[in-house]
């Protein structure tokens, strides 16, 4: 459920739209009338409209919104892996990334329309889970980008002087070597069938 | 001038209240049972329908406009 001030906007709109449609008769009459008319049925609407939208993007980048389709529940237990190099599990175990966000910040590219296909692909899915076949074996559309890790590991002290870095970190930058080539457990599936889970205390 | 109001915008404003108030009444029952489904109804159908009430209701003034001659 949204927000309560979003719900209680949007009765609000209802109750409003459907006081000026048994009024309009009354209200077209005067200039107040028609102002009222021009707010009820336009202006506001609209505001609520694009407020209630607006949540609604905000909502659906949070990780309880990807995990709500079952499909990606092994994806969503794999946070929990007890696995010290699955870098899903160690970004959302050491809270490496805000944890209500943790799927959209790693899945959705940080270019100019990084948001806009991130969401035009969760479209995509939630079509496929309502109407379509879901596929065996999920996958990504292309191989994860290289740009994303580096999005907020870039300059960081700890990434730059890791001695394992140094020799690849040109070919990083140029995007000629992935990070996944070494830390190429993104998601522990197997941790999640062996229920090799970890949960602090 | 006020007969005219009465008589030809009424129903066209009606219906563009009916139609509006369906696009809230769809995003507000998608708010209430939130899925990523209902998200989609909400955004594919509940804001296209806020509009169309908003357009229907601006034609309806413009046609008022036309015919007391405004331009």
């Amino acid at each position: 459920m949204l927000p309560g001030y979003v719900v209680v906007a949007l009765v609000v709109g209802v109750v409003l739209v459907g006081l000026i449609y048994f009024n309009v008769p009354q209200m077209a009459l005067r200039t107040g009338g028609r102002i009222t008319l021009l707010i009820g049925l336009v202006a506001l609407p609209l505001l609520i409209s694009t407020v209630n939208l607006g949540f609604g993007f905000h909502q659906s980048s949070r990780t309880e919104f990807c995990l709500s389709c079952h499909e990606m529940r092994p994806y969503g237990m794999s946070l929990f892996a007890n696995n010290r190099t699955a870098v899903s599990a160690v970004h959302y175990q050491n809270r490496l990334i805000d944890r209500d966000t943790t799927c959209y910040s790693c899945h959705a590219d940080y270019a100019m329309f990084g948001d806009v296909t991130a969401k035009m692909n969760g479209l995509r899915h939630v079509w496929v889970h309502y109407f379509g076949k879901i596929p065996e074996k999920i996958a990504l559309y292309h191989p994860y980008a290289s740009a994303n890790c580096l999005h907020c590991h870039d300059d960081s002290r700890k990434f730059v002087e890791t001695a394992a870095h140094a020799p690849v970190l040109d070919a990083l930058y140029d995007g000629k070597t992935s990070c996944l080539g070494c830390h190429n457990v993104a998601h522990d599936l197997k941790a999640v069938e062996a229920h090799k889970l970890w949960q602090a205390k | 001038m006020a007969s005219e109001m009465t008589d030809h915008a009424p129903p066209a404003m009606r219906r563009a209240a009916v139609v509006s108030g369906i696009g809230l009444g769809v995003q507000l029952a998608a708010s209430l049972h939130w899925t990523p489904l209902t998200f989609i109804l909400s955004a594919a159908v509940g804001l296209p329908l806020v509009l169309a009430g908003a357009l229907m209701f601006l034609l309806a003034v413009l046609r008022i406009m036309k015919t007391k001659g405004a331009f």
